[in-house]
């Protein structure tokens, strides 16, 4: 069995994999945040596991039988689980059940509360023995793993294409998502294959080809773009001209030359009535910021038109609509309305930043939507990055037409199966263009057919790894260096390796350790390691789970777009900081700075910010330090309506700690709502009832009681010091018993050891970097990484260097049967 | 709150799912009428299920009579033709008592026959599987759409509440895959029309593209077999899939290539949504139309029209806006004009309907036609829809249902209070799902 899996609770559709996980951890891991069990910080624990002999084998196994085996025995196999005649000797034999024991011991969660304990130092020496030894047997025997077949997720394949095509995609209307295994979707056993998905790949090959070519018979087709509907478009929306306010920015992609035809609508209230025309307002289309057609809408004529028929609003909208001639390429499209100084509504004293009410008819008018449609009376592919990073040659005549086309397709084809190709391959490649050609289509028409037959290949969509020839069963051997540019490029960038890297890897220089650990660095300088942000932290700390949160706009009338977006953005910032200047991991919990916009900074209550851009500041309240203080994590942890200190403690649990508690049982009912409005009560009282239970108890013990110290901070992330109209009580008491108050003292209790919190993000990304379950045979992988990084206290790029150099990520086990491979 | 993840198992096309996922290529243009997916003993059997908001105004939409030989009132007149396909059924409710819920609950609980949503304004929404998806689950999985949902007005991205109390997903949509499962509603014909037909142009083009598409194939499947040579077994497994994947693509292309020749669906595809309102409806039913007679689907829902909608209807003389005139109409304005009006607006959407029930019976299949084997169900969830009551509601169906209407041509008359998901399950049982019970449903009805 695989045990110490890292599968997070990603939904329901994967209680198969959870359940793996709950015998490896049967909820009580965060006793480690009693007082200290052990203070050892990694280094101490890592010099000791040098100088290693801490007491033999015999002396451990004396503890073993004194502290464990009493309940994990032959006979009662306590949590599945006997020790009784394992061999201290030999613990490489059962690795996976002595990383059990190494985890366990070694955060306090075992032995439990209420029977005899080990003293401090017996323990410590247990487990630093015990590490010791797997990672004596993990290296005497490599267990490197195995990764299957990855195919390129949806992410990845818009990623490619942005690099191989210069082209940005919508991906999301291109191919379906993917399933997510282990917390994240670029995991190869999820990422399978259907008729469905072999379609969608042969549709977006057609799709994709055609528009990096730049296909004169692409037809006129549209597309529709709406703001968020929270968003209330008072003010400036950045990338949008200044002075202006509302409307949205729209970033695409125009396959032709031609015209394109921009029309918007004006939101609507529940009775079709069109606000705030009683003034007149500009409004504005602009093309890369470009003023390109404005009119006005309201004003007294406007008006009464308005009054004497709620139904000619329609008659504005027509207004709102231009052919314009855009070239191809991307382009950023704004529609906008010029911003007016003015009062505010004088009968509202606090507008609803959101702007739900549907009703409400004062105000001043938004955007609702805005179509985009063309190419009409196209004039040809025109000049796009796209186009100029394809034609890298043009045939200088008919005559030599087919050694340009050669070239350009072996580059591509290079590059798309990121390997060199041969010439029988470029022959066969080639077949297309000359069907294109043979059907009196032009030289830019075979070139995209070739392209679309590419896109559509397995080579192209597959990343698949041999067994190097005369490989022996159970043989761990160093991937190729192509192989290993692919995982590198994927790993940072989430894309294929550039022609640097792949140069490097044709050459077979890529595996010498200078001239990856140079590799390493470089690719995580450029600026495709923002995948790492949008894709890694994305999916690890759950900031995608943003969007779909829509906080009850009765208790928060405050949220709106702008807010959700800057959540995000606040925390994407400090993975950027922390992955950019090189900072220790750490400030994940600690960073005394952050990044806020005005609309930010006033949900948090700080002074003197303006303006719609973000800028790193000083956090003066210990509150809002790190991760625990952001309001992207204290959101996506809540209620729509309520906080939830379930849901907080779970977060912290799963994502900071690694210890996740396992799955509710089923046919649990759902806590009811009974708040009575006379007899207001805490949340901590609230959440007393899940101790009524002792299957309940169980779990919530751990989790509640974490939540209940966040309880400062409402559901959308602002602080509090009443909650119903009863003061909060952020004091609470570990399962352990551990007394503290409120979020500051959370967050101490973390840092007391801080390897957890390591070890947990390194798991992460390790799973992450390799697509796949990281498991028992994982760990002495996992604790070389972070004694490699404890040197240069644990900056990110440590981290990154550990996992690219470990033999996880480089070598790869051909195994004993064939059936498991 | 919509569904994001799905599993896809191998040889299982979009169950249940909405407008997340496209098929570019498919069985949409293989003839739905080969002797294994239709034979006079056993017909395909379809159903169709239509929305309009804010009720009718009752009376001008029910019958005087019941029974057979009705008089055709003003707003039904346009299904007078096909009379002897028209059952109209009076008296349903929405749910088992006297309940005004209000714009949120009336299409949440079209197609369940229950008021039950969670109130809730947040992303939590929690209704019921409709029958339009029960019928798909059944009837649904032999063609390449197990059902189509499309609508004329996109409110998708609306969150929040939209009526008191309750959250704009409940608005939404007509369809829901199960409790927490709303299925977002297409309102792009371009959409719909490049998942039905695999992609824009002619279909001249079209069967370029397929033609194309079966060379790129014929590479790929050299290309894996190379790829898979030296691999191990679990991505040898893998690629397996991947090749089994290749022929069944190639198959749907080859038999859409021998269909195209004669494709009689010659549609050129739409350019997105038409800004005129009649417009955009008929090219939805015309899509819907041609999804029934490729087979592309044999079960769709469409809403005509949103809760709430402003939209007014100059070109017929009625420039109120449709949420305010249905109060208007119904006793908050003493204006008698409001009533005429609303009844007009009533009209007007039966004739658009009943353009699509002639496109139906005008196209022949197997032993009649295209309406002899479907079953349309045409209706609003609001009875007054001044005092957002919820019953009697103006329900009718359209079509023989293969021979299982036995009283088309009649209007049928229960006690009230009656629920509508008597009605529902009636009408799964006649397309041939074996259930004894949709929702609160106390039985089938004789119709």
């Amino acid at each position: 069995m695989s045990s110490l899996s890292l599968g997070r609770n990603v939904g329901p559709g994967i209680t198969a994999l959870m359940n793996t996980k709950h015998l490896i951890f049967p909820a009580a891991s965060i006793l480690w945040l009693a007082a200290a069990v052990f203070n050892g910080r990694i280094e101490a624990a890592a010099g000791q596991a040098a100088s290693a002999g801490s007491g033999s084998p015999a002396s451990h196994r004396t503890t073993v039988d004194r502290y464990c085996v009493t309940c994990h025995n032959d006979r009662l196999k306590t949590g599945g689980l006997s020790l009784q005649t394992l061999d201290l000797a030999r613990v490489g034999d059962r690795h996976d059940v002595w990383e059990k024991v190494v985890r366990k011991v070694g955060t306090g969660a075992m032995p439990p509360v209420g029977v005899p304990r080990p003293d401090e130092a017996t323990a410590r020496s247990l487990v630093t023995s015990l590490e010791t030894a797997l990672d004596a047997a993990a290296a005497a025997h490599p267990n490197p793993g195995r990764p299957v077949l990855h195919r390129l997720n949806r992410t990845e394949y818009a990623n490619t294409i942005r690099d191989l095509l210069a082209l940005d995609i919508d991906v999301t209307a291109l191919l379906p998502p993917d399933e997510i295994s282990h917390g994240f979707d670029n995991q190869g056993d999820a990422l399978g294959v259907s008729p469905l998905l072999l379609e969608r790949y042969l549709s977006a090959a057609d799709t994709v080809s055609a528009i990096a070519v730049g296909d004169p018979r692409i037809p006129a087709g549209s597309e529709t773009f709406v703001p968020r509907g929270d968003s209330h478009q008072r003010d400036h929306v950045e990338g949008l001209p200044l002075g202006t306010r509302g409307g949205l920015l729209i970033k695409r992609t125009f396959p032709l030359d031609g015209d394109y035809e921009f029309s918007a609508k004006l939101y609507r209230t529940n009775n079709g009535f069109t606000r705030g025309l009683a003034a007149v307002h500009g409004v504005e289309f602009s093309v890369d910021g470009v003023r390109v057609f404005a009119t006005t809408v309201g004003g007294p004529e406007d008006w009464a038109t308005l009054l004497a028929n709620p139904a000619s609003a329609d008659s504005f909208d027509t207004r709102l609509k231009a052919r314009v001639p855009v070239k191809a390429g991307p382009h950023a499209i704004g529609v906008t309305f010029v911003e007016k100084t003015g009062a505010r509504n004088p009968t509202v004293l606090r507008p609803s930043q959101g702007d739900i009410d549907s009703v409400e008819s004062d105000g001043i008018p938004k955007i609702d939507s805005v179509m985009i449609a063309g190419p009409f009376n196209p004039t040809g592919p025109g000049d796009t990055p796209s186009r100029r990073h394809i034609f890298t040659c043009r045939p200088s005549g008919p005559a030599d037409e087919r050694r340009c086309a050669t070239a350009i397709v072996s580059t591509i084809a290079r590059r798309a199966f990121r390997r060199p190709v041969t010439a029988a391959e470029t022959r066969q490649l080639m077949t297309f263009y000359d069907q294109a050609r043979t059907g009196r289509r032009t030289f830019d028409a075979g070139v995209q057919l070739v392209l679309r037959r590419i896109l559509a290949d397995p080579m192209f969509l597959f990343r698949a790894e041999r067994d190097p020839a005369g490989a022996a069963r159970g043989s761990v051997y160093r991937v190729s260096d192509l192989e290993l540019a692919s995982r590198l490029s994927f790993f940072l960038w989430s894309s294929m390796p550039d022609d640097e890297l792949l140069q490097l890897a044709a050459d077979r220089r890529l595996s010498t350790p200078a001239v990856f650990t140079a590799q390493v660095k470089r690719l995580l300088a450029d600026t495709r390691a923002q995948a790492l942000v949008t894709n890694f932290a994305g999916q690890w700390l759950q900031l995608r789970n943003l969007t779909r949160v829509a906080p009850d706009p009765m208790e928060f009338p405050d949220f709106d777009d702008t807010l959700r977006q800057s959540f995000r953005r606040e925390t994407e910032l400090l993975f950027e900081t922390i992955m950019r200047d090189d900072r220790s991991a750490m400030e994940f919990l600690t960073a005394d700075y952050t990044f806020v916009n005005e609309r930010l900074a006033r949900h948090y209550g700080i002074p003197g910010v303006r303006g719609s851009q973000f800028r790193k500041i000083a956090v003066t309240d210990p509150a809002r330090r790190g991760l625990l203080g952001h309001g992207s994590v204290l959101t996506v942890t809540s209620q729509p309506n309520r906080t939830s200190p379930v849901k907080r403690g779970k977060w912290v649990l799963e994502n900071l700690m690694g210890a996740p508690p396992p799955p509710p049982p089923p046919n649990v009912p759902v806590l009811e709502e009974k708040l009575d409005p006379n007899r207001p009560q805490t949340m901590k009282a609230r959440m007393e009832e899940h101790r009524a239970s002792p299957a309940c108890a169980n779990c919530h013990r751990l989790m509640d009681p974490i939540g209940l110290a966040m309880e400062n901070f409402d559901a959308v992330g602002a602080w509090r010091t009443r909650d119903n109209r009863v003061p909060i009580d952020a004091a609470t008491a570990l399962a352990d018993g551990t007394r503290l108050n409120g979020v500051v003292e959370l967050r101490e209790a973390l840092l007391k050891r801080p390897e957890i919190f390591l070890r947990t993000m390194t798991e992460n990304l390790l799973t992450y970097a390799l697509g796949r379950e990281v498991t028992a045979a994982d760990m002495p992988t996992v604790r070389a990484i972070l004694r490699g990084a404890s040197a240069s206290d644990f900056h990110f790029s440590s981290l990154i260097l550990g996992i690219a150099n470990s033999s996880a990520f480089q070598m790869r086990v051909k195994p004993l049967r064939d059936d498991a491979s | 709150m919509f569904m994001t993840r799905m599993s896809l198992p191998r040889r299982t096309f979009l169950r249940g799912v909405g407008a997340t996922v496209a098929l570019p290529l498919l069985e949409a243009m293989v003839p739905a009428l080969t002797a294994a997916a239709q034979t006079v003993a056993r017909p395909v059997r379809r159903f169709g299920a239509i929305y309009v908001p804010h009720g009718k105004m009752l009376t001008q939409w029910t019958p005087r009579t019941s029974g057979a030989g009705f008089e055709f009132t003003p707003i039904l007149k346009p299904l007078e033709p096909f009379r002897q396909y028209v059952t109209v059924v009076s008296g349903l409710s929405a749910g088992p008592t006297v309940q005004n819920g209000g714009h949120a609950v009336a299409p949440a609980s079209y197609l369940t026959g229950n008021i039950q949503p969670k109130q809730t304004e947040g992303s939590d929404i929690y209704d019921a599987i409709t029958v339009d998806q029960i019928i798909a689950k059944a009837v649904g999985q032999d063609t390449p759409f197990p059902s189509l949902e499309v609508a004329t007005e996109d409110f998708s991205t609306s969150i929040g509440a939209c009526d008191t109390g309750y959250s704009c997903g409940y608005m939404n949509t007509i369809s829901w895959a199960g409790p927490t499962s709303p299925l977002p509603m297409e309102t792009n014909p371009r959409v719909v029309f490049e998942r039905l037909f695999g992609g824009a142009g002619t279909p001249a083009e079209r069967l370029a593209r397929m033609r194309e598409n079966r060379s790129i194939l014929d590479a790929v499947t050299a290309s894996a077999k190379t790829l898979q040579a030296g691999l191990g077994k679990r991505d040898q497994a893998r690629l397996s899939d991947y090749l089994d994947n290749v022929r069944e693509i190639e198959r749907r292309i080859q038999r859409a290539e021998q269909r195209a020749d004669s494709d009689p669906i010659a549609l050129a595809a739409p350019v997105g949504p038409p800004e005129a309102y009649d417009e955009h409806v008929a090219i939805m039913f015309e899509l819907l139309a041609a999804a029934f007679q490729v087979d592309a689907t044999r079960v769709f829902t469409f809403m005509m029209m949103r809760d709430i909608s402003s939209r007014s209807f100059p070109h017929i003389g009625v420039s109120d806006p449709h949420h305010a005139l249905s109060h208007e109409a119904n006793g908050r304005s003493k204006d008698p004009q409001k009533p005429v009006n609303f009844a007009k607006v009533n009209t007007h959407h039966v004739s658009l309907f009943a353009k699509f029930v002639e496109k139906l019976k005008a196209t022949p299949e197997g032993d009649g036609s295209l309406l002899d084997h479907s079953m349309v169900l045409y209706g609003s969830a609001m009875g007054n829809a001044n005092d957002h009551t919820h019953h009697p509601l103006p329900l009718v169906v359209v079509g023989g249902g293969s021979g299982q209407m036995k009283k088309a041509g009649h209007h049928l008359v229960y006690p009230d209070l009656t629920p509508t998901a008597n009605l529902l399950l009636t009408l799964a049982q006649k397309v041939g799902v074996e259930t004894e019970r949709v929702g609160i449903s106390t039985g089938p009805f004789d119709m």
